[in-house]
């Protein structure tokens, strides 16, 4: 079989335990307004003009974002990295885009890895039909877990869908026994006034002595933003600001006040 | 731990002292050259004596406030020079007093000493001349053409560091040891017996000498006791007196005792002659241990105490700036740094992990103090704990630069590989820049850097340097005329095997210079097994004895063979002719060939076989053309692959290449990849750079630069650890790291009076950012911004 990968990340240092290596697979059925990889969402090869430079001469280029590897080539290139990743207790990371998109790829690259022993995380926004979940599950080790907004009309308005089939499978796959790290992007404006956190908070907190491993908060940044220009995409977010790192410590003691694990970064 | 006020005063004044040329040691060292002192003995006993009279004649300094005594000049950063080994001109000496780098200030005193004085005595007779008049036509053309350098021309060999004996051995002790060599001589069979007595002779003076050095400051501390109105310090002043009694005739019995006769020994080695790297008490934590211990059980010492002592002890080598270099030399290795390493944790003689207290006191004291020297480094083994690694990375995040971690396993394979004994391996550990040594049994030469990609660009031009239209290489034809990249190959081959040989006949009669014009009877009072076998340092004395040169420019001239054999014999892309028109143009013209070969061509340091195969054969053939070669002493020729500057210097006389690079730009460094082609992350170089056989060399150089973001929270220290754990688990020798980020580089540079202190590392050391060349300056903001893309 063969899956559509924008990206190959090598030393991946924020994408679960230890050193991993991270795919970027293309194709996602949101919409956010801040998703810093407006190249993961479309599901099909893109060309887009890249500019390279050397000293003052520019040379535009044409660019394909997106190629096909068979799960084999992926554990071949994983494999370049595997005394970092044994070293460092790391492995693979299935990051997007949105990786459940690619589902029929995605187990089979699962399994393959699993064969090889090699450790395996699911990086999803959890909005995926149940049977696609529980073919993923059981060849998944861990799972980064996107919760975004607790409020199905306000999820909706901001990334496309609403939130009832994410917090549906969320429930599920800690039902499962699964191992989860929960990741929330705080984006200004949309989920970091006061009662929004604390319905996260609580959220979370409930959820204390299951397999819910850490909460990363991750800060809304703007690197992403230049790339909405290549795409041919409207940037939504203009006006907003990136978070300090001083609100950013006030969120993560407001967490930590109730026992929740909880990081900045991932 | 805290500084004391003491230290941090200390430290001030090491900072503010300006680097200054002193003419007392030149004057000192004529003065003795034209008395009769210096006539009709045997050399080495003309140098012990020459060594003897500057101890004895040379103005003593003793800082307010200091507990450790001694200066190599008349005061911090007084800089003595050696006539006899390199002799300044006026010119020289005008351009040190205005040049903006690393710069040292020279009175009109001392120019009128050298005028009438220095000069006139030594013009056509120091060491330099010696070996200049005796270099062939080719390895002049070669050296002209920077094809290598040569380390000796102005620096005696260095490059050696003691090993526990000396801590715990007196030079009264070491004079029985002379006698009983003596006695041991075998005039009836030994054809060099008389030699051997004249060198034990001198060897013997040199003991007196720096016992009567020693003695002379216990004087003036006791006439400063006198003089003290303060009672604490007149406590003190006694006390130093009572220890420069004892050491460095008796072995040292306390840890105050033991870091004053360890400076002696330093000052005695940089005061004879002008070794490269300074000298180095290596693994002083292990050193250091026991008598710490001890002192400690015993009540005599607290832990603060022993900081401070240590921190006295730091100051005194950043007082230390390198002797000046000049002209090639200068811009090789331009630096106030003289290449201390001081060494940390690492294995014990048995083979257990010997990270212990003082290692964690020292590294403590290393992030507290944050002066240019001594330079130090980490000596991870498998056995190391991950606290150890962690505690340098505390260090290494604050983006100073220090220290850089280094594989023990690695450098214990590499010595055992050179046929060292496991004791003396595990003894050992890296100097310099990141040269292995079996410490304290070891004479180490490094000889020069030699320019790889220069010779590959003499092959292109069939035996001919570009820049400047001579024939340095032999005619191996037109690259036209290659088949194949195996033709070119073959070629370049012969061009190495040619040069290196060329090198290596130097080396061989630049060592016999030494051996017979410059002993050096104190450093081989140091370095075991001279005073046994009656030999120099400097004529095969010490036990193992080795010989470097060091291979400079591998990810450039990687790139190169990789780009030729892609794109005009694989892919068929462009001809011969368009690549060698588009580099004699430098690019001018050729806008979508420069392209493609900077962007569409295969390079080094992304974990791709097919660059990377290119670095294992040039390394191979490179080690071929050198390993292996005995010298007149009893060494033997190996390589390393370290470039301190001189990938700067050497690309400043390489024109573009065949990867794109502009004409004239520097190098690649060490082995790490050329600037902003590796695209894949640090765990790609790190594969590349394991590719080639770290073991059969005596060190490699790879730099990592990090932006600070790699080292925010335990987590990334984690993996910043697995990540150096892997690369040393492929043999890797040495990593370093450069945490900077590029705003405020470009930043220092503008305004450099507000960076002052910014560190970094530049390439086997850390240098001020402000004392480096702008071009070099620029090249780390290039690195640093592409890290942090």
């Amino acid at each position: 079989m063969k899956g559509l990968i924008f990206n190959i990340k090598r030393y991946a240092i924020h994408d679960g335990p230890g050193i991993r290596v991270t795919f970027f697979m293309k194709g996602c059925p949101l919409g956010c307004w801040w998703c810093h990889n407006p190249e993961g969402i479309s599901k099909d090869v893109q060309e887009v003009e890249r500019v390279d430079r050397i000293g003052d001469k520019e040379f535009t280029v044409n660019e394909k974002v997106g190629k096909y590897y068979t799960e084999a080539e992926l554990l071949d290139i994983a494999k370049k990295d595997m005394v970092f990743i044994e070293e460092s207790g790391g492995g693979v990371t299935f990051s997007g885009g949105e990786p459940l998109v690619q589902d029929d790829f995605l187990s089979e690259a699962l399994k393959l890895f699993r064969n090889e022993g090699i450790h395996t995380v699911v990086d999803t926004s959890g909005y995926a039909r149940r049977s696609v979940i529980d073919k993923i599950l059981p060849l998944t080790d861990l799972f980064l877990f996107d919760i975004k907004h607790l409020d199905p009309a306000k999820h909706k308005k901001f990334t496309g869908v609403s939130n009832d089939l994410i917090l549906a499978n969320y429930k599920h796959i800690l039902e499962k026994g699964k191992k989860v790290i929960i990741r929330i992007p705080l984006i200004p404006g949309f989920n970091d006034d006061e009662g929004q956190l604390n319905a996260l908070r609580d959220f979370v907190a409930g959820r204390q002595g299951t397999n819910i491993e850490r909460v990363d908060l991750l800060p809304y940044h703007r690197i992403g933003s230049s790339k909405y220009r290549k795409f041919k995409l409207e940037y939504r977010m203009q006006n907003i600001e990136q978070p300090s790192a001083r609100r950013m410590n006030e969120v993560k003691d407001f967490f930590a006040a109730s026992g929740v694990n909880v990081k900045i970064g991932g | 731990m805290k500084l004391t006020d003491r230290v941090i005063k200390l430290r001030e004044q090491s900072l503010n002292a300006v680097e200054t040329i002193s003419a007392e040691r030149a004057l000192l060292v004529t003065e003795f050259y034209k008395s009769d002192m210096a006539r009709e003995v045997s050399v080495p006993v003309r140098r012990a004596r020459a060594f003897e009279y500057i101890l004895r004649n040379k103005k003593l300094c003793i800082n307010e406030g200091e507990l450790i005594v001694g200066e190599r000049g008349p005061a911090p950063k007084a800089t003595p020079t050696y006539p006899e080994i390199s002799l300044h001109s006026l010119d020289d000496l005008e351009i040190l007093d205005k040049r903006d780098k690393v710069s040292f200030k020279v009175s009109k005193e001392v120019k009128d000493i050298y005028e009438k004085e220095i000069i006139p005595y030594w013009r056509g007779k120091s060491n330099r001349d010696k070996i200049m008049e005796a270099m062939t036509p080719a390895w002049k053309k070669a050296y002209k053409a920077g094809v290598f350098t040569e380390f000796q021309e102005q620096r005696a060999p260095g490059h050696t560091v003691l090993g526990y004996k000396l801590f715990s051995t007196g030079f009264l002790d070491l004079k029985k040891e002379i006698e009983e060599s003596i006695q041991d001589l075998d005039f009836y069979r030994d054809r060099y017996a008389y030699d051997k007595a004249e060198e034990l002779k001198a060897m013997d003076i040199a003991c007196d000498a720096i016992i009567m050095y020693a003695n002379r400051n216990a004087d003036e501390l006791e006439k400063m006791a006198s003089e003290s109105t303060d009672e604490k310090r007149r406590t003190e002043l006694k006390e130093m007196a009572r220890i420069c009694r004892k050491v460095p005739a008796h072995a040292p019995g306390t840890f105050h005792e033991m870091l004053q006769h360890y400076w002696f020994v330093h000052l005695g080695v940089v005061t004879e002659l002008n070794p490269w790297d300074s000298f180095n008490p290596g693994r002083l934590d292990q050193h250091l241990l026991p008598v710490y211990t001890r002192d400690k059980t015993e009540g005599e010492l607290t832990e603060e105490r022993a900081y401070e002592l240590l921190g006295c002890f730091w100051v005194k080598f950043n007082n230390h700036p390198s002797p000046p270099k000049m002209g090639v030399t200068a811009q090789e290795s331009n630096t106030y740094t003289d290449f201390c390493l001081i060494n940390l944790g690492g294995v014990k003689p048995d083979g257990t992990d010997a990270v212990n207290d003082i290692t964690y006191m020292l590294l403590d004291l290393i992030g507290e103090m944050r002066i240019l020297q001594p330079s130090s480094m980490v000596q991870v083994s498998k056995k190391s704990p991950d606290k150890f690694i962690y505690k340098a990375l505390d260090i290494i995040k604050t983006g100073f630069g220090q220290p850089s971690c280094f594989n023990t396993d690695a450098i214990i394979q590499e010595l055992i590989q050179q046929g060292k004994s496991i004791v003396d391996a595990r003894n050992g550990g890296a100097s310099g820049c990141v040269e292995t040594g079996a410490f304290g049994t070891e004479s180490y030469w490094l000889t020069g850097y030699f320019n790889l990609a220069k010779i590959l660009e003499i092959t292109l031009y069939d035996g001919i340097d570009p820049r400047t239209g001579e024939t340095v290489g032999l005619p191996t034809g037109n690259p036209e005329d290659f088949k194949n990249f195996d033709d070119l190959f073959r070629a370049f081959r012969q061009q190495l095997e040619y040069f290196a040989s060329t090198k290596i006949r130097g080396n061989n009669v630049i060592e016999r210079i030494f051996a017979g014009n410059l002993p050096a009877p104190f450093l081989s009072l140091l370095i075991e097994d001279c005073i046994a076998k009656g030999r120099d340092y400097n004529d095969g004395g010490a036990r193992y004895n080795t010989t470097y040169i060091q291979g400079v420019g591998l990810g450039t001239i990687t790139d190169m063979l990789s780009s030729i054999r892609y794109n005009i014999y694989d892919k068929k892309k462009y001809t011969w002719k368009q690549v060698i028109d588009a580099m004699t143009n430098d690019f001018e013209g050729y806008d979508q060939l420069q392209y493609d070969l900077v962007y569409n061509s295969p390079k080094y340091g992304n974990d791709d076989d097919y660059a990377d195969q290119h670095a294992v054969m040039v390394f191979e053939a490179f080690y071929d053309a050198v390993n292996g070669h005995r010298t007149p002493r009893g060494g033997i020729h190996r390589i390393n692959m370290l470039p301190t500057t001189s990938h700067v210097y050497f690309g400043s006389v390489i024109g573009a290449t065949p990867d794109g690079r502009r004409a004239y730009v520097p190098l690649s460094e060490g082995i790490s990849p050329f600037q902003g082609v590796d695209r894949l992350g640090p765990t790609a170089v790190i594969k590349s750079a394991s590719k080639i056989d770290h073991l059969r060399t005596g060190g490699t150089l790879l730099n990592q630069k990090f932006s600070p973001r790699f080292f925010e929270d335990e987590d990334s220290y984690q993996k910043l650890t697995a990540l150096i754990r892997s690369y040393f688990k492929m043999d890797g020798h040495h990593v370093q790291f450069n945490v900077v980020d590029a705003d405020t580089l470009r930043n220092a540079q503008k305004h450099p009076e507000l960076y002052r202190d910014l560190i970094v590392r530049v390439a086997g050391y850390s240098d001020y950012f402000n004392d480096l060349g702008m071009d070099l300056q620029n090249e780390i903001i290039r690195r640093t911004e592409h890290e942090s893309l």
